[in-house]
């Protein structure tokens, strides 16, 4: 108390001194959480307000035999399953969208299509920050459930003005389906929407169930997942890790019968990468047909003894029946048999496919389950590793790298089943942190100068000061103070002013930021556009942001003030008080 | 009883290369309650020796006694805790902390000895009260005489109750008059609260306060004059 009491007053004798000092930290401080708070702005922009819609906090993305474009998974119960009951999800929803040409009233542009869920029911949270993003100028979202006009949309204003369409008038799109076939369809303009970001200026929302419509989609059948977390930043790694996990693929099994006599069978897909057709190739051997044949997209190879009791041999037709899950009728194919083998066959009732004629079969018409009690294949020796999945999962990355190496494999691959991917926006643009951090750094290199220059101040001041009270030490280490008492007066001085100058500075780099804020960019296609929301600049303040920086600055000057403090607790009592100037 | 006990004391000082002896061999011994002056001319060694006995300064040579310590062998720590409690100091320069005001400056040291700040206050109140500073007790240094800050400046020293309190040319810096009434308000509190006083003049109009004089020339004692 004695100690502080001293400290405050020694402060205030010295004012103008002292204020000139305080300023420059003050200024200091200002500039350190202004620069902090945009660069965390930044990030912001990007992840909630850009990546957050287009990919969620976490996505579960599937790709079809490796079509980056086909994002379909055909069991839509079965990856939701994975979903469910996970407290920390806020939103989970299919992300439905393409980018198809649109043809306004005398324009054409690209638009991004974006199918959402009209018939949920938001919480407030949720709401408010969709009606933050994207706010209505004209119509409201409750439009795109209209049903007395054809495919109702909601347009951005930007692009509204640029196909120069307005509220009710209708805009044609061309857009490749899910599967490739080109389509059109005509859309009705319902709402008009003013959103924050220029990312977000070319984006036309539609219900959810029209686009996937449009889409080619089939009821059970479902769009890459798209899901918000609640504090995603500590949750969607470890969620991401947990939904990966149980999304663990099982061997593909088609549990069919056969021939005119209905025969039970197991269709199996076999994959056919080169290192799986020589490992084929060493323990199968075959009785009749070929391998070129086998190794073709319709290739099958059936057990000696099963094609023997289905009366067909190599070159010879089987038909293939199986329940369907989803419906009602059961799925016959008819296969060309490429080979008959001998053995190594899989199983005696195997029905093996190539696998990339299996996995066409399979998503197309997936087959239902065996029933309780039924037969199940399960894969023995070599087969375990050359029998196709249900489904690749991808494995989970840490970073953009890592995120793109993984898409570059799925590309070489050539996969034919499909590929779930399960990845945190963190991951998918760990960029954007590294951008953040490079900020950061730079802002702080920069500060970091400016802060040398403040502290050549501090010790220059303090040394002055000790010059000046140099009688003054030797009164009190004379009457009784102690050394160490000495020194943490100047020291306590240090921080008091540090403290005070850094409450300054954090009330001016607030007073900064509103300033900032205030000014109006009009960016048009400028893509730095995208650093502003509603044409200002974003800041973020953060607690550990802001407390980072004023104990950075508080540290650096308490270190600083320790040498010439120490300096004047040893001075010997003798001496000081000796001491004229 | 003696309070201070001290044989063949020897203080040099380095000047450059050279040595200057400030104390060449003092021995002394101090009763407990005396009022004694040391006197010499300047340069004589009497501030030196003021030093050392108050434990500011370190012998070069010899064995210093204080309150039945022999201070020579002691580190900083201890050093320091037996100024603050077993001595008293009182400056030609008054050496008042100026951003504290009187009562402040009076009760420092018992804050420096962890009293509680009620005690401290109280033990303050009646100091300023003695040495005459009653209605001053929230001025400033800035704001008094000389005379009334030396008046300050023996609160602070008498405020541990300490075994001997050293004043070095307590009246230099003051007026004939302020200085013969610090000079008594000196005596008086020796009187009063038994406390050895030893100070350090070279003024003879000053001597006549003393019960013991010490005289001191070339960094020894000379010899002691009889007290008036």
């Amino acid at each position: 108390m004695l100690l502080l009491r001293l400290s405050l007053r020694n402060l205030l004798r010295q004012k103008r001194r002292n204020m000139l000092l305080g300023s420059a930290m003050a200024i200091g401080v200002a500039i350190l959480i202004t620069a902090n708070s945009f660069s965390h702005g930044i990030s912001d922009i990007m992840f909630n307000k850009i990546m957050r819609y287009v990919t969620g906090h976490v996505a579960v993305r599937f790709n079809e035999r490796g079509g980056v474009m086909r994002e379909i998974f055909r069991d839509r119960q079965r990856v939701w399953d994975a979903v469910k009951d996970e407290p920390l999800i806020e939103e989970a929803d299919e992300a439905i969208g393409t980018f198809s040409r649109a043809i306004g009233n005398g324009r054409s542009d690209n638009i991004m299509l974006i199918g959402v869920d009209t018939g949920k029911t938001l919480s407030a949270k949720a709401l408010k920050e969709l009606e933050d993003s994207f706010r209505m100028s004209e119509g409201k979202w409750e439009d795109l459930k209209r049903t007395d006009v054809e495919n109702p949309v909601i347009v951005a204003e930007e692009k509204a003005r640029y196909l120069n369409v307005k509220r009710n008038d209708t805009i044609r799109v061309r857009f490749r389906s899910m599967f490739g076939q080109d389509q059109a369809a005509r859309l009705t303009v319902v709402g008009i929407s003013k959103n924050d970001n220029i990312f977000m200026q070319g984006v036309v929302f539609l219900d959810r169930g029209r686009a996937k419509d449009l889409l080619g989609f089939r009821p059970w059948e479902t769009g890459s997942l798209s899901i918000t977390v609640k504090d995603p930043q500590k949750n969607a790694f470890a969620l991401a890790d947990r939904i990966h996990a149980r999304l663990k693929p099982g061997l593909a099994v088609i549990y069919a019968s056969a021939g005119a006599a209905r025969r039970p069978v197991t269709a199996l897909g076999f994959k056919t990468d080169d290192a799986s057709k020589e490992k084929l190739k060493s323990f199968i051997k075959l009785s009749s047909g070929s391998w070129d044949k086998v190794f073709k997209k319709d290739g099958v190879i059936l057990p000696s003894a099963l094609a023997g009791a289905l009366g067909v041999t190599a070159g010879g037709k089987i038909t293939l029946a199986y329940p369907r899950k989803f419906e009602k009728t059961p799925k016959e194919a008819v296969l060309t048999v490429a080979a008959v083998c001998s053995s190594g066959c899989a199983a005696p009732d195997a029905v093996l496919l190539n696998d990339a004629g299996f996995y066409d079969l399979y998503y197309e018409d997936m087959p239902a389950a065996p029933a309780a009690g039924a037969r199940r294949f399960s894969a023995e020796g070599p087969w375990a590793e050359l029998l196709a999945p249900e489904w690749v999962l991808l494995k989970r990355t840490n970073n953009t790298d890592d995120y793109k190496k993984k898409y570059q494999d799925i590309a070489r691959n050539k996969w034919k089943g499909t590929t779930i991917d399960v990845s945190t926006m963190y991951e998918t643009a760990s960029d954007i942190l590294k951008m953040e951090s490079v900020l950061n750094i730079i802002t702080v290199s920069a500060v970091l100068v400016l802060f040398f220059i403040i502290l050549l101040g501090v010790v220059n001041t303090l040394r002055m000061t000790i010059r000046e009270r140099t009688r003054e030490i030797g009164t009190v280490r004379a009457i009784g103070m102690q050394r160490r008492d000495v020194r943490d007066m100047f020291l306590l001085e240090t921080l008091l002013l540090t403290l005070f100058s850094s409450a300054a500075g954090l009330l001016l780099g607030f007073a900064v930021m509103k300033g900032l804020a205030l000014i109006t960019f009009h960016p048009h296609d400028n893509p730095l556009g995208m650093l502003l929301v509603n044409g200002h600049l974003y800041f973020l303040p953060t607690f550990y942001g802001v407390a980072g920086s004023v104990l950075l600055i508080i540290a650096i000057a308490v270190v600083t003030a320790w040498f010439p403090a120490r300096r004047a607790a040893n001075l010997s009592p003798a001496k000081a008080l000796g001491h004229f100037g | 009883m003696n309070i201070i006990e001290i044989k063949d004391l020897k203080k040099d000082y380095p000047l450059g290369n050279t040595i200057v002896p400030a104390l060449r061999g003092v021995d002394l011994e101090v009763a407990e309650g005396d009022f004694m002056s040391i006197i010499g001319p300047s340069g004589s060694g009497k501030t030196t020796l003021l030093n050392v006995i108050g434990c500011i300064d370190f012998a070069t040579s010899g064995n210093v006694k204080v309150a039945g310590r022999e201070i020579t062998a002691l580190d900083d720590r201890q050093i320091t805790d037996i100024r603050l409690n077993k001595i008293g100091f009182i400056f030609q320069t008054f050496n008042l902390i100026p951003v504290l005001d009187v009562l402040e400056n009076i009760e420092f040291p018992l804050l420096l000895m962890k009293r509680s700040a009620a005690e401290a206050r109280k033990r303050a109140e009646k100091l300023a009260e003695e040495v005459g500073l009653g209605e001053h007790i929230h001025h400033r240094p800035a704001e008094l005489s000389g005379g009334q800050r030396q008046r300050v400046a023996i609160a602070r020293a008498l405020v541990t109750n300490p075994d001997i309190v050293l004043a070095d040319e307590p009246t230099a810096n003051l007026d004939s008059v302020t200085g013969a009434s610090i000079l008594e308000l000196m005596r008086r509190m020796n009187e009063l609260e038994k406390t050895t006083f030893i100070f350090s003049t070279h003024d003879a109009n000053v001597l006549k306060y003393a019960r013991r004089i010490v005289k001191i020339k070339d960094g020894l004692i000379e010899k002691e004059p009889v007290a008036a």
